[in-house]
């Protein structure tokens, strides 16, 4: 009956699933190249990879930018508009380590020794299932559904787990022979990559206190 | 037609100020623009003042005799009560203003129905109670619904959004109702107007002000409506239109700040948090002692002035 006064609101839901999609584009595109630069260092198609995974970032940047126009201009009642700009927020902090990742790689010309590859896999594997639960999460505090809780338990596990790896990791590359400046270059590599899922359990808590919040 | 301007302007002023307990929240949240909520308000005004306002008339003109003279100082001086409590910073109850000046004139003709006037001021110690009651009740009933409703976020957004707009358009209505009898009763009572006449001229006079000056009002009220949640804001409105209906079925003018009011402290009580400072609530309260007095004051002065003759020596 009142569909006529809300068009705006049913605009911001299509672009705020847009947002995810390209979000989980991002992730997709940052994992390929993660996996080329892996198994075959830096070459043609992690650099392909990694444009593209900047490109999605890129767009993902012009949906929240769109997202927040329609904000201020009156979707949705303010503590909505507050709590999903601030959401979004939080969330936009993965696209943006995915690409310093492949940046730091790409610029340095970071070789990732191979006594070491096993434990980046798992971390970057384990990292991106917390994000995509982060996905989720998020469409169900859209739909309002059950299960938040539930993946929010998930994804602390993860995060407690990719601490484990992050540390044992650091402790392999500063007990290697590797040059010091090598040794430094990876622990900015594997700081920034434990930072995934660190922010991840934070989006994470942030979706289920804003579950908690709209109960009456 | 003249002696209708001092009904008029209590009417606009009562327009200008209460449109807020109305709409307040939903235009200073930007969720309704001001000129759409301003045109629901005056319309459900006039609708209430027309369809409900009788009620109201008939106690209010029954409360003392008087003529049109006197009519004409009853609302001039309720006017300038709340005027005068309006620039001390004092929130004032139209409703109370017409009344004590009512008083005051009853006072002079030595012509008071006591019996009513029992029952009005019952009412106006029964408005923030019964808010506080309807907030309650309302908070819980509504609260246990809401949770049970599989809708998105999006659709409990345009839900609340949708019972904010409703909600206020209901409290209009009830505004309206309750509230004519305070601009036009009085010229029923001095014989100038026939009821359904002074409902229409009421209602329409309590418009123009919504239409015309309520604006900053709806601002300000609306800011400190709106640290409340959404729901909380919706459940204020709602507890405030049905507490204001409920006197004008009783055929009592209330007001609807201290209704509103009474249903923020409602929130506070489930909340339990503080949501109305201490020295706003002595405010309150001092304008809601003080006005009824004031407006009797006033309105023995005026009468009493305008019936000062020179007596040569």
């Amino acid at each position: 009956m009142f569909n006529f006064l809300f068009k705006k609101e049913k605009q911001l839901e299509s672009l705020i699933y847009q947002y995810l999609d390209h979000f989980g584009q991002t992730r997709e595109h940052f994992l390929k190249a993660m996996d080329t630069c892996l198994n075959e260092g830096i070459c043609g198609e992690f650099v392909f990879l990694t444009d593209q995974t900047h490109k999605f970032e890129s767009k993902a940047d012009e949906i929240r930018d769109e997202i927040n126009y329609m904000m201020y201009s009156r979707a949705l009642i303010p503590e909505s508009r507050e709590d999903i700009m601030s959401l979004i927020e939080q969330v936009e902090v993965i696209p943006r380590i995915f690409e310093l990742i492949l940046h730091i790689i790409r610029t340095q010309k970071l070789k990732i020794p191979e006594f070491v590859v096993l434990e980046v896999k798992d971390l970057l594997r384990i990292s991106a299932e917390s994000c995509e639960l982060v996905s989720k999460q998020i469409d169900l505090l859209l739909r309002n559904r059950q299960g938040i809780r539930v993946l929010l338990a998930t994804i602390d596990g993860n995060e407690s787990h990719c601490d484990h790896i992050e540390r044992s990791l650091m402790t392999k590359i500063f007990d290697s022979d590797l040059e010091i400046v090598h040794k430094l270059q990876l622990k900015e590599l594997i700081v920034a990559m434990g930072e995934i899922s660190d922010q991840a359990d934070r989006v994470s808590r942030r979706v289920n206190i804003l579950t908690l919040k709209r109960r009456v | 037609m003249l002696p209708l301007l001092g009904g008029v302007f209590l009417g606009w002023s009562l327009g200008a100020n209460d449109a807020a307990n109305c709409f307040g929240s939903a235009v200073a949240s930007r969720m309704v623009k001001f000129r759409t909520a301003a045109a629901l308000c005056a319309l459900f005004v006039v609708v209430g003042a027309v369809l409900q306002g009788r009620a109201g008339i008939e106690t209010l003109k029954e409360l003392t005799g008087v003529n049109l003279e006197q009519a004409v100082v009853i609302t001039v001086a309720a006017a300038l009560t709340v005027s005068i409590m309006t620039i001390t910073g004092l929130p004032a109850s139209t409703s109370q203003a017409a009344v004590g000046a009512i008083l005051g004139i009853g006072f002079f003709n030595q012509d008071l129905n006591l019996a009513g006037l029992g029952k009005v001021v019952a009412c106006w110690f029964g408005t923030p109670v019964g808010a506080v009651l309807a907030a309650l009740a309302l908070h819980q009933l509504l609260g246990a619904v809401y949770n049970r409703l599989p809708i998105t976020l999006f659709q409990s957004d345009m839900l609340l959004r949708a019972g904010l707009i409703t909600a206020g358009a209901y409290a209009s209505y009830a505004l309206g109702a309750n509230n004519v009898a305070n601009a036009t009763a009085v010229f029923v009572g001095a014989e100038m107007l026939s009821v359904s006449a002074a409902a229409l001229i009421g209602g329409l006079s309590i418009a123009f002000g919504v239409l015309t000056y309520s604006r900053g009002v709806m601002e300000t009220v609306g800011r400190k409506l709106v640290r409340l949640d959404p729901f909380s804001a919706l459940v204020v409105v709602l507890a405030g239109g049905v507490t204001v209906h409920f006197y004008t079925l009783m055929g009592v003018p209330v007001s609807t700040s201290q209704a509103v009011i009474g249903a923020v402290l409602g929130i506070g009580i489930i909340k339990g948090v503080q949501t109305i400072r201490r020295a706003t609530l002595y405010g309150i309260l001092a304008g809601w002692f003080l006005t009824p007095p004031v407006a009797c004051f006033i309105a023995m002065c005026i009468y009493f002035a305008m019936h000062l003759q020179y007596v040569p020596r």
